[in-house]
């Protein structure tokens, strides 16, 4: 039997179990029962009657593949080149835009900026094809005026690697400066005047005053991008994927993709998998801690 | 006191080099599908102009079947799904923001192991697969019904409302659905106006899964699986049929144009929402400096 103060508590909070019913099982179905599923990587898959236990039969397959150090390398490399060559450009553009005064121009510059981060990977990849085409793209008909030849990018082994650099900039460099604009504005005034007393060039404040002071964002954001390294983004190069270039760009999770849902061997899929969330795990449970160390509070 | 200054126009200049990478590419694609599939030859990749101005390619786009039923699936995909999102996102938060309900540590510990935990595709695809999910347009509208990022951007809202009010209401006797109904929501439309758009933009541009789970089901893709197949893929094949009749109506057909004018098809309720994005997402950025 319930005594009165229970059936208090279930009176007053039983209808909040029901409303949310529905979401548990949602994430019953949609993600305790996947990661459940997981343990088909130490399986071997049948489609009648149960798996069988085979160990680590699929991770020794999977290391031993050829296939395995190409997608690593070219996990790691995108990943490096990303991070390098990306990185810094929000950064720049945020210091660029805050020294804008005219507020109409500031407006249209950051209205045009932003729009590319708001449009699908398979839209990105279209407009790019079109930018990049070898017969009608805007890139071969400025090599054309400098009398080049035409380059076919999309399908170039040694150029894919700094289109995906190229558009993932497009992309993501304008939306992203919006976070270190955001820092900026909270700058005190005062500190610019003083500098400015100083002698302080334009170049220097914001070398002196402007960096120091949104350090923590740039470190943050710096960690949270290291955390999330093994990505390597799947999105863009599942679009920007064509056999050309499969050697050069295929990443862990496009390998993932095509063993698993094209080739069917699940298992072998589901290894590479729970090696790159072990791995993944592992970068963000430290990412976590290094942005508290450096912030003072993490992500959770 | 305004002069121009060489800093301004270093900066000036460098801006606009940014701005033109960023809107060059875009503005040649509406061009290109402007421009009169004859005259398709004469316009270059650096022409942000159409020549000989036409909606011909837009009238080959919006006859095709596939297209028009990628635009009607994209939008009841997107409807069903941000309603239920919503919802379902705004009723947890509230659940887990009530400190004295038992459970709760638990499943906020959930949330978060859920959020760093990814299983990857081919549990997923089972799961599906065993529930009877695939093909049927239910296995996307609920995949991510709940974003535990949107989730934890609501619970910090909900955490914000003074403990006061909730005690307020409860002494007049308000139960928790009408605490929620009555005072929860009104007081935090902008964070669930916040959330929804997010949820709008993730749900018309979402194309792997769609493509994945209904791959069996081309009548049931939403707009960005048939531009995949269309633009990416470059399969003009399967559109064929369609534009094979057409080009016999209309005369010239130019697969470029078409393209083009599929993908600016494809973004149009992105630039609508646009400035209402603006509003909600640029943390006060647009106001700028008063210095």
């Amino acid at each position: 039997m319930l005594n009165k103060k229970q059936l208090k508590y279930l009176r007053e909070y039983g209808i909040l179990y029901i409303l949310i019913l529905p979401v548990i099982l949602f994430f019953i179905v949609y993600h305790i029962l996947p990661i459940i599923g997981m343990k088909i990587a130490f399986e071997d898959y049948r489609i009648i009657g149960d798996n069988i236990f085979v160990g680590l039969k699929h991770f020794k397959y999977l290391f031993s593949s050829p296939s395995f150090k190409t997608i690593i390398v070219n996990t790691l490399t995108l990943s490096f080149m990303k991070m390098i060559l990306i990185f810094p450009i929000p950064i720049m553009i945020s210091f660029l835009i805050n020294e804008v005064k005219n507020s109409k121009f500031r407006q249209v510059v950051q209205i045009s900026l932003y729009i590319p981060h708001f449009l699908s990977w398979v839209i990105i990849a279209g407009v790019w094809i079109s930018f990049l085409s070898p017969t009608y793209g805007a890139i071969n008909n400025i090599i054309n005026i400098f009398g080049g030849t035409d380059i076919d990018f999309m399908t170039s082994k040694s150029y894919i690697r700094w289109v995906l650099v190229a558009s993932e900039m497009w992309r993501s460099a304008g939306w992203d400066s919006i976070l270190y604009l955001a820092a900026i504005l909270k700058i005190d005034k005062n500190l610019y005047e003083a500098a400015m007393l100083d002698g302080a060039s334009k170049l220097q404040s914001a070398m002196y005053v402007t960096l120091p002071s949104i350090k923590s964002t740039i470190i943050t954001v710096f960690i949270l991008n290291l955390g999330f390294f093994m990505n390597a983004g799947f999105d863009q190069v599942f679009n920007f994927m064509n056999p050309s270039v499969l050697s050069v760009i295929d990443i862990l999770d496009t390998y993932t993709y095509r063993i698993g849902l094209e080739t069917g061997l699940y298992s072998v899929a589901t290894a590479t998998s729970v090696f790159k969330g072990v791995i993944g795990f592992v970068l963000i449970l430290g990412a976590n801690k290094l942005v508290k160390k450096s912030s003072g509070k993490g992500l959770w | 006191m305004k002069k121009i200054t060489l800093t301004n126009i270093v900066v000036g200049f460098i801006l606009m080099l940014f701005m033109i990478y960023a809107l060059q590419p875009i503005l040649n694609l509406l061009a290109l599908s402007l421009t009169h599939p004859d005259s398709v030859q004469e316009l270059t990749g650096l022409d942000i102009f159409p020549k000989n101005l036409s909606l011909l390619n837009y009238k080959f786009i919006l006859s095709n079947p596939s297209i028009v039923r990628g635009i009607f699936n994209s939008i009841l995909y997107t409807a069903l799904g941000v309603t239920l999102s919503v919802s379902f996102t705004v009723i947890t938060a509230f659940v887990l923001t009530r400190k004295k309900l038992i459970g709760r540590k638990l499943f906020i510990l959930l949330t978060i192991f859920v959020m760093v935990f990814e299983p990857g595709i081919v549990p997923e695809y089972l799961v599906m697969k065993d529930f009877h999910l695939l093909g049927s347009m239910w296995s996307i509208i609920l995949y991510k019904m709940v974003n535990v990022y949107y989730l934890i951007i609501m619970m910090r809202f909900f955490e914000e409302i003074p403990e006061s009010i909730e005690e307020a209401a409860l002494i007049d006797g308000a139960n928790p659905i009408q605490m929620l109904v009555k005072i929860f929501a009104p007081m935090s439309k902008s964070s669930i106006g916040t959330i929804t758009l997010f949820y709008a933009v993730y749900r018309w541009n979402e194309y792997f899964r769609s493509g994945i789970y209904l791959s069996s089901q081309p009548g049931k893709w939403p707009l960005q699986v048939v531009l995949r197949q269309f633009v990416v893929l470059d399969d003009t094949q399967s559109m064929v049929g369609g534009f094979d009749a057409m080009s016999q109506v209309y005369g010239s057909v130019n697969f470029e144009a078409l393209q083009a004018a599929a993908i600016i098809v494809g973004m149009v309720p992105i630039l609508m929402l646009y400035p209402i994005i603006l509003r909600n997402f640029t943390k006060g950025t647009f106001e700028g400096s008063s210095k």
